[in-house]
């Protein structure tokens, strides 16, 4: 396949747009003044943030909330997705459409106006499990959106043969469609995953007193001003799912 | 693979609660949700140690935030800090615990004024912390300075002036420039704020609260509505900002401690309250987190440079301009933020 | 088929009730109810909440927030396509240039907001380096307005539009545009008649994805709007939160989700339901 220069060009650019701000706020998480004024290295704010109790319990809730989240989210939307690419079903696209065009807030508000309601025959509280609840709910229809878009690709003829060949629907599902939907999957377990960890305006709603998510800690912090923790934070989590998908990758084409 | 995904999923979940069952602590915990910025590092150590126990410790930025949580009635807070205004709703609402006045026998710390506040005389339900007002801050090389809510309606300060993004302050202030008062529930009066706030708009820079700080000291802003604490947290950053209370008057918030009906921990939650009104527990307070306290015994103890700043300690004339924010009723509550709506969309 | 399939869609169908409609409904109840005195709901049962949107500032907010919305979507995928085009053509290392892609989008929404505050301040790098430079004697007011909330609204929504894109085009049949460049067309005419048709899935997943928050949005025009206009989103949760008033806000909720879906019907006829 031809690479059109033009397109690699317009690429790097594209990249330096996304990351240019980013790694601008990294370069000033290492300034010493917590002003836009280069003042001199410094690792302050790197020990600040590594030091701060609450920063480290909320990255650990956000990550295990987002793995947890986007793997049931990816395994019921996928397929959910198949199932509906089989045969629609209009109830529960438009059900799925309809999560997808309610704003943030509402599902947030309407989320824990349930969880009050049912809380008071459960005797339970909000915690790390109601968020984990309310983000699988919102990260599926993501995920059946992907997947089925890359389904609509994929040659239904294809399941067909199979099955003319011997192989019972389960058999064809796995052995034919799913290889060729995989990449699609892995996009849609990719989205998952941000937009669970990235979540804030659902999550402030119905996290508990012991659920604290990165999002949430930052928010605070920010709000209150420009302050360079926040920046040393976004550096580290930049190296670190750097580093997560430089090793799959590595794993990848081993 | 689907049985995979399955076992790796129900391996997962079951990480996940085991790993926060290990970090739990078998001592009696306490939660508190208080505002940022609102406490001295060391106070919350200092009691865990003295009382053997843990407290979790959580922290907002608005009584709406803090209210969407604990309106449900099992947030899991055992102590939460409205402001006075906020008491009502809460009390209406069934949340609050009352105060058992004997288990606080430091109560009689609190300045005299806060032993019989407006929203609960008889601290059946609340205990008074600290005090917050709004007022402007500015550039010192601002000539003239401001002196008074109609300067921040000056045309010279297009474009560098901010106002709080909150209905209740920046109202009021309009309110007060008119000489009318801050908890105004006559219609037309709040008509007449709301148009002077949409002919102030255009020389806006922008609405914000904590955010015009960092703005105030680089000197891209040259006047900010703001609030005392965070004036004063300006003023320790940068010797050009400064600070003034508006000589039509202002809006003063003061914030207490409540107990919530849900906690499981009544004792505890009002042994907490009564080391926070210990005058050495209450001035490191009030000194780390540059705020106005409300604890007598603690003013005592407080440096001299500290008990004198105007901004925070102001002079008694300057006190007796501040009008306390009162809890609305509905329908002026309805009016007003119906009237917010229109100057933000202005 | 019939057994397979209702297994496949009940673990999703169990997650659609329980955790979307059952609250949905909650909150179309509480539209019909009244504010409580201080906040909360209570009885009596009334129209009250949706006779006060008939309002022209409602309408007037509507607007706002479909141009600004309107605007993020087209600029997202018109920034998207390309980028996307270029992964799905990148043999080998297809997963890492996507983790490229998603690297910014790990670290919070709200960092990357503030990057852009960082940048567009008076004192911010862009004006300072202007300012160097000479091109400008005075700060330009680059942040606090429209332009900015678009700018960080398409900063946030990118991948929204980068995944579905790549996923449908990373499917493209090649041999069509080989047979496209045989038959002697030229690359740009084998993109705007093959690749580009053949990608509307992807692209009408990804308008989606990203239109709607952007509708919704609040935390974004609100840091970098300055709090100077209302979006919907921001009206939504003023109700919620300053006003108190939930019946208010659940009624203007339910507004909004019904105008989206008449217009997305309207736009797309048929591909409502064709698109899931």
């Amino acid at each position: 396949m031809k690479r059109t220069p033009g397109l690699a060009i317009y690429a790097v650019g594209a990249y330096l747009f996304l990351h240019l701000p980013l790694l601008i706020l990294s370069i000033f998480s290492f300034n010493s003044s917590r002003f836009t004024v280069w003042e001199g290295f410094s690792l302050r704010w790197y020990s600040a943030a590594l030091h701060d109790t609450q920063l480290t319990e909320a990255a650990w809730n956000s990550l295990i909330i987002a793995v947890v989240a986007t793997l049931f989210s990816t395994v019921f939307g996928t397929l959910c997705a198949y199932g509906l690419w089989k045969r629609n079903s209009r109830p529960l696209a438009g059900s799925l459409y309809l999560s997808l065009v309610t704003p943030e807030i509402v599902t947030g508000i309407s989320l824990l106006a349930f969880y009050q309601w049912l809380f008071r025959f459960l005797h339970a509280q909000l915690g790390v499990h109601t968020v984990i609840l309310a983000h699988v709910s919102f990260c599926i229809a993501y995920v059946v959106i992907v997947v089925i878009a890359r389904l609509r690709t994929v040659d239904a003829t294809l399941e067909e043969a199979a099955l003319d060949l011997g192989a019972n629907e389960w058999q064809a599902f796995r052995y034919v469609t799913l290889p060729a939907i995989l990449p699609g999957v892995v996009a849609a377990a990719l989205l998952a995953f941000t937009v669970s960890f990235d979540d804030y305006v659902i999550t402030s709603l119905v996290a508990g007193v012991d659920s604290e998510t990165l999002p949430m800690v930052i928010y605070a912090i920010a709000r209150r001003g420009v302050n360079p923790v926040v920046n040393a934070i976004s550096a580290l989590i930049v190296i670190g799912f750097g580093s997560l998908v430089l090793i799959s990758e590595r794993l990848r084409s081993a | 693979m689907n049985r995979r995904y399955f076992l790796f999923g129900a391996f997962a979940t079951s990480a996940a609660g085991g790993l926060s069952a290990c970090s739990r602590d078998r001592r009696p915990r306490l939660n508190i949700f208080n505002w940022s910025a609102y406490i001295a590092p060391d106070t919350v150590p200092k009691f865990e140690a003295e009382f053997g126990v843990r407290v979790r410790y959580g922290i907002y930025e608005s009584n709406e935030e803090m209210l969407a949580r604990v309106m449900g009635g099992n947030s899991g807070w055992d102590i939460v800090f409205p402001t006075g205004y906020i008491v009502k709703p809460l009390l209406a609402n069934g949340l609050v615990a009352p105060i058992h006045r004997d288990w606080l026998p430091n109560l009689s710390q609190l300045e005299p004024r806060f032993q019989r506040p407006d929203w609960d005389p008889n601290l059946n339900w609340s205990v008074p912390y600290m005090v917050t007002a709004a007022g402007i801050a500015y550039n010192r090389k601002l000539d003239p300075r401001p002196k008074s809510w109609a300067d921040m309606w000056d045309p010279r300060l297009r474009g560098r002036m901010t106002m709080l993004d909150d209905p209740f302050d920046t109202m009021g202030a309009s309110l007060k420039k008119l000489g009318f008062s801050v908890n105004a529930t006559n219609p037309a009066q709040l008509d007449r704020a709301r148009a002077e706030a949409i002919r102030q708009k255009p020389l806006l820079r922008a609405y914000l609260n904590a955010e015009a700080r960092d703005q105030l000291v680089s000197g891209d802003v040259l006047a900010a509505h703001m609030w005392n604490t965070t004036a004063q947290q300006a003023m320790d950053s940068s010797p050009d900002v400064g600070f003034i209370y508006p000589a039509e008057g202002y809006a003063v918030y003061p914030d207490a401690s409540v107990i919530l009906r849900e906690s499981k921990r009544q004792e505890l939650a009002h042994q907490f309250i009564n080391f926070l009104l210990r005058p050495d527990i209450a001035a490191a307070n009030a000194l780390t987190a540059r705020t106005t306290t409300t604890n007598a015994g603690a003013r005592k103890i407080l440096p001299p440079d500290f008990r004198d700043n105007p901004t925070l300690y102001p002079a008694p004339d300057v006190v007796a301009r501040g009008e306390w924010a009162i809890t609305l009723d509905p329908a002026t509550q309805r009016l007003r933020d119906r009237l917010w709506t229109e100057i933000k969309a202005a | 088929m019939n057994r397979l399939r209702a297994w496949f869609l009940a673990p999703t169908w169990t997650v659609v009730i329980t955790l979307f409609l059952a609250p949905l409904a909650i909150i179309l109840g509480y539209s019909f109810l009244t504010r409580g005195v201080y906040g909360g709901i209570t009885s009596p049962w009334t129209l009250e909440s949706y006779q006060r949107l008939i309002d022209l500032i409602y309408l007037e907010i509507l607007w706002r927030s479909f141009w600004v919305a309107g605007a993020s979507t087209l600029l997202c995928l018109l920034l998207g396509f390309p980028l996307a085009l270029f992964i799905s053509r990148s043999g080998r290392h297809k997963n890492f240039y996507l983790g490229l892609v998603m690297l910014p989008f790990w670290t919070s929404f709200l960092v990357r907001t503030y990057a852009w505050m960082f940048l567009l301040r008076d004192t911010g790098l862009l004006n300072t380096l202007l300012l160097k430079l000479g091109v400008i004697h005075s700060p330009l007011p680059l942040l606090y307005n429209e332009g900015a909330v678009i700018l960080g609204l398409v900063y946030g929504y990118l991948p929204f539009t980068v995944l579905p894109l790549y996923a449908t085009l990373e499917r493209l049949d090649r041999t069509l545009l080989e047979a496209a460049a045989d038959l002697g067309a030229k690359p740009w005419a084998a993109l705007t008649r093959i690749t580009i048709p053949l990608s509307a899935p992807g692209i009408r997943a990804g308008a989606i994805l990203v239109f709607i928050p952007c509708l919704g949005a609040y935390l974004t025009p609100d840091l970098l709007g300055g709090g100077k206009s209302v979006m919907i989103g921001n009206l939504i949760q003023n109700q919620f939160t300053t006003a108190r008033d939930w019946p208010f806000g659940s009624a203007v909720s339910l507004v909004l989700m019904a105008v989206v879906m008449v217009m997305l019907f309207v736009i797309a006829p048929g591909e409502g339901e064709g698109l899931l």
